[in-house]
This record gives structure tokens, sequence and C-alpha cells, in this order.
């Protein structure tokens, strides 16, 4: 069940494949600063263009000045961020994924937002003067929408902890909220940093096992939260890179001291799921295998993530208390 | 060749593909190391590897091929069409949207006997069109015309299910239906396929004096005492049952039915009969072979076994048509 063309998906990289018939450009729309009609009225023609000149460069920055009204995300990570963070009545609609419990952890949130599908037409018909999406996912719609004069804001899908609080304020400068987002990097930087102080030796192994029997390596945002809640990844100690396909045997071979499985699948099957919770994972007599961190706090780079390395942290410290100083 | 001599022959070079399947994997096991994993038991690497990960997929690999050779058999011989074969006349196919039906709508939860469930239903449903098909009209190209066109519609319905699944990995298992795999499989799946399959030979085993007989045409055979009903359920459910429950654990794998026969055939008596027991043993072989072949091409990812069966299968398939054209068959 799992092959070697199956896509290896992050949840950063979930979204449908845009579809991009009847696209039409959008009307001009106006944007002409209010009290222009007075220009005209009997004034002399350098101030005219000087005027004209004004009314053109408010034409060429548009929404900077004042944050965006209307915000549309098109991806799941950028939804945590701009649910997060958005003031209210500013975010227009997330992506339809935002409403998966296994994927993200505003999902309660997202059930009070319109959803929509990551189409460039869903973007077309509800006119947003921001856009938000991923690097990755959905690039066809991105150039899309940029040729049609959307403001595109792209969030890289590579995420770890180091990106995180980086994306947070990057997404209150976009947003006009640089207050609250500040508070909440800061937040995670100081939460971060007080898990990271209470690292020691030993340090067990452990492995993030996906469906179809993929693993997170190195660059992974698995990888770097493994990392500070004072495990090894086996994964990355096996040269993984990225999300690659983990045979099933050397997981047995290795014998990590802990294997993460995705939670629960819900009321939707698949067969990949079936993977790492094969019985051979089962009879290996010395490893713990569970979901262990809470559901989809790690799925996506964002304040949540903390929640996944206090629980790992936590994990670390029953099986492997820290050796005393000599 | 005598037909117990073939027997053994062909017995014995699946026993040794099922050996060298049990010998290969990415995890490196020396000889010994396995052959003491096998039997030990116990919490060793080793052992588990070769219990619960191995010895599955080797008899997964025994009993499907085993299962798709010997129903091609009995097809060519009971339909009287050198093309036919579960994969390329659509049982396959239909199993496989059947399985995906009942299990990715979430009916049974995630339980693993929805698959069977559906897979049976789908092969049933795909022999009894087929059947009704060929026995009003039973030219060599209706059939086949009807299996491309039960094929594609299976196909379209498997991929529209998985595209409807609220589960985003869904649809990306759509490479397994349609190509197949052993990969990973479990004990589970073995317990789950393996009496099915063996229902499946015994049915068809039990037609077996019936399909020399029709091999005289249906009147002479009804003329020899052979009840045609009764032989016609038989090769339904026992080809139902056997590729229903091949295709649950294993997606569809094609071609390896239409090769098998056609390569055994000369070297039997050319008695559809004596033909069951040589193409299912070769069908074991066969597919053993691909699946350690597909293991050794790219040990990390691994390829679909179906692309290897089709890789052989498909050039195969072209020349029975060439060769058919040439030759009233």
């Amino acid at each position: 069940m799992s092959e070697r063309g199956t896509p290896l998906k992050t949840a950063q990289s979930l979204d449908r494949a845009p579809s991009c018939q009847a696209i039409t450009p959008p009307p001009k729309r106006g944007r002409w600063p209010a009290g222009r009609k007075g220009v005209f009225h009997g004034r002399k023609r350098a101030s005219l263009l000087f005027s004209l000149l004004l009314a053109g460069a408010a034409l060429a920055l548009p929404a900077h000045a004042e944050p965006p009204a209307r915000v549309m995300s098109l991806n799941v990570c950028t939804d945590q961020l701009a649910m997060a963070l958005a003031a209210p009545g500013q975010l227009v609609s997330v992506s339809f994924l935002a409403r998966d419990p296994d994927l993200s952890p505003l999902h309660r949130e997202a059930e009070r937002y319109p959803v929509n599908r990551g189409m460039a037409e869903d973007v077309f018909l509800a006119r947003p003067d921001l856009v938000l999406t991923g690097t990755y996912t959905l690039h066809n719609t991105t150039q899309l929408l940029k040729r049609l004069g959307f403001r595109v804001e792209e969030f890289s899908f590579v995420q770890t902890l180091d990106t995180i609080p980086r994306d947070i304020r990057r997404m209150g400068a976009l947003l006009g909220r640089e207050g609250e987002a500040e508070a909440m990097a800061a937040d995670f930087e100081a939460g971060l940093a007080e898990v990271e102080a209470d690292s020691c030796e030993p340090r067990p192994t452990a492995l993030a096992y996906e469906q179809n029997g993929v693993a997170l390596g190195k660059g992974t945002l698995a990888d770097t939260v493994l990392t500070a809640a004072g495990f090894r990844n086996l994964a990355t100690e096996e040269g993984v890179e990225g999300m690659a396909p983990f045979p099933l045997e050397l997981v047995v071979e290795k014998k990590p001291d802990i294997v993460i499985v995705p939670g629960g699948d819900g009321d939707a099957p698949s067969l990949g799921a079936f993977v790492p919770r094969h019985p051979a994972l089962r009879a290996l007599p010395a490893t713990r295998i569970g979901a262990f961190v809470p559901r989809g706090s790690w799925s996506c780079g964002g304040p949540a993530v903390l929640e996944a390395v206090k629980a790992l942290h936590a994990l670390r410290r029953e099986i492997a208390p820290c050796r005393k100083a000599p | 060749m005598k037909p117990l001599a073939l027997n053994l022959a062909l017995a014995l070079l699946a026993l040794a593909l099922f050996l060298a399947s049990l010998a290969v994997g990415p995890a490196e096991l020396g000889l010994s190391e396995s052959v003491r994993g096998l039997f030990a038991g116990g919490g060793e690497a080793a052992s588990i590897i070769m219990r619960e990960i191995r010895l599955p997929r080797a008899l997964l690999g025994l009993g499907i091929g085993f299962t798709l050779g010997m129903a091609g058999a009995v097809l060519q011989g009971f339909l009287r069409n050198p093309l036919a074969e579960p994969g390329i006349i659509g049982v396959s196919a239909m199993a496989a949207f059947g399985a995906v039906a009942v299990f990715y709508s979430g009916l049974a939860g995630a339980a693993l006997y929805a698959l069977p469930a559906g897979a049976l239903a789908g092969a049933l449903a795909a022999v009894l069109i087929l059947m009704a098909l060929a026995a009003r009209n039973g030219s060599t190209l209706t059939l086949i015309l009807a299996g491309v066109a039960l094929s594609s519609l299976a196909g379209a319905l498997t991929a529209l299910v998985l595209n409807l699944s609220p589960n985003p990995f869904a649809s990306y298992e759509i490479i397994f239906w349609l190509l197949g795999s052993l990969k990973d499989r479990s004990i589970e799946h073995v317990w789950l396929a393996l009496p099915l399959m063996a229902a499946g030979w015994l049915l068809i085993a039990l037609s077996a004096r019936a399909i020399d007989a029709l091999s005289l045409g249906e009147e002479a055979a009804a003329s020899l005492g052979i009840h045609l009903a009764r032989t016609r359920f038989l090769i339904v459910a026992g080809v139902a049952l056997g590729v229903g429950a091949a295709t649950a654990v294993a997606g569809t794998i094609g071609f390896v039915g239409l090769v098998v026969p056609h390569l055994v055939r000369p070297l039997t008596t050319r008695m559809p009969s004596r033909l069951l027991l040589p193409a299912g043993l070769g069908g074991a072989a066969l597919l053993l072979a691909a699946d350690v072949a597909v293991r050794l091409v790219l040990p990390a990812g691994e390829l679909n076994v179906g692309v290897l069966t089709a890789l052989i299968g498909a050039p195969f398939f072209l020349w029975l048509v060439v060769r058919a054209r040439r030759e009233v068959f």
C-alpha cells in the first residue's frame, strides 16, 4: 500500500489541485482615494498634474497603509496563523482542511468561518484584499491569482521550530496585528526555551512514522520538535531527508524507544493508516507506540507545536530520566 | 511432459521463489539468522521481521499467484477463449471497486474484513455479468470488449470513491488498487484471504471434469451427463471467491492468469482440467518472482508488483492477439 509513487504529504502540502477554467480577469476596481472629485475644479495645470501623481501613487500602493479588510487563507497552515491573529471580521474564509481535527489544531475555530477549496474561482468570487497560501501547494493557483491582480502572500511549507516565531510575526505584520503577533511569538519562544533548557542525557530514539510507512527526517518540523524535546530522531540518523518511505523492516531492526504514529483516523479509513499499526511494530517488546502528541498539534508550524514539544518532553522524562551529573 | 513431473518441477520452482521471497528485504539478515528467526519466535528483531513481515508477504505471493494462475486457466477453458483472464475481463477491477466502495465509505469502521466482503461482491457481480454475456454470444471479441468496458467503469468508480473520501490520503491509494502490491502486509491479511482463496481453489477443482467435457461443446458435454448449471455455479463462485479475496488484500495484479496458462499449456496434454494445477503453481512462481524483483529493483520505495506483471503480460497479450488473428483458436 505504500508505493514509491505515493506523494509524500505534509499537512502543509495538502490542498486540492486547482481548476483553472472559466477565469476572466476581474473588472478594474475603484481604488481612487475619496475626495478626488474636487481635483478638477478650477485648479492650475501643475496642481492637477500633482494631484494625478498623488492619485497614481495611491493606486500603486493599495492596502499597505491600512490593514487588509478581507483576507482569505488557502492553506491549512496559513489558516492556523490567520485564525489566531486576525481581527474580528477580517478573515473571510479558510481552507476546507482547517476543519480536519487531524491536521488543524484550530479546527473548532474553523467552524466559524466559511471554507474554500483553494480554487482560483473561490478567490475570484470572494474578492479578498489579501490571499494567504503556501509556497508548495496550489502553485498554479498562486500564479493565476497574481496575474489577475490579487495580492498573494506565500508562506514556506518548509517549517521548523525556528521558522514559527518568524511566521507568526510576518502574519501579524500582514494583518496589521503586530502587537498580538509579537506577544504570541514571544510566548512561543519563551515556552520553547524553557523546554530546551531542561535537556539532558540520555537521549532516547524516536521515530515519527506516518501513513504508508513514511518517516519524518532531517529538515522537518517533527525532527526539530523531537530534538527540542530531548529525543534522537531515528529517521534523521538513518539518513532520511524530509519525508521518505522508511521500511517497516528497518524500524524493527533499529528498535526505536518510541514510535509516534498518527492518532485516530476518524470515520474516513485509509489503507495507509494500517502501516504504522502493523503487528510487527507491536511485537517489539521495548518499544512504545502511540500518538503521544496532541491531535493535529504538529502538523503545521504554528503556536500549537509547543504543545507537541511539551508532551514529548514529558514523555522523555518519563521513559529516560536524566542521568545525574558526575 | 508427464503431469506428475511437470507439477513437481513447478512446485519446486514455486518453493524456491517462496524461499527467495523470504530472503529479500531492506533489513540485511544472514541466512542462518533468518532461518533461526523464522522458527525461533520471541522478541528478536530477526524473528519479528521474518514472521510478521516477510512470511505473510511470501504466503500471500504464493496464494494469490496460485489463485490468479488457476482462475486464468479455468476461465480460458470454460469460456473457450484464449484471452480470458481475471484482470483482462474486469473481474479484478470490479473486485477492487467493491473493496474500495465498502472500505473507504467507512461503513465497517476501519475494519479489514470490509475489504474481502466488498471485493467478493464486486468479483461476483463481474463474473455474473460476463457469464450472462458469454452465454448468449460466445465470441472471443464480445467477452474481451465487455471486459474492457467493465474494467474502465470499475477503475473510474474506484477513482471516484477514493476522491470522495474525506480522508485526504485516500485518493493516493488509487495506485495500490490499480497496480497492486504485497508490501507491508501482515499475517492478518493472510488469515483474511487464504481461507477464501482455498475455498475458491476447491470449487474450481470440482469443475475440472466438466470443463474437459465442455471443450467438446455444450451440447456434447450435456450428452455426456455434465450438469451445465452446476458447472457454471462452481466456476462463478470459485473465481469470485479466489480473485475477490486476492484483490482485497493485494489490489489488482494483472496478466498472471493470462501468461501462465499459455506458458504451461504446451507442456500438458492440453486437457483443460490438467492445466489447473500447473497453472496455479506457475502463477505462484511468477508472482513470487515479480515480487522479489520489485524489492531488488527499488529496495527502499518499491515498485508496484502490478507494474512488473503488466510489463511482462501486456506484450504477451498483444502477441496472443496477433496470433489469434492468424489462426482460429
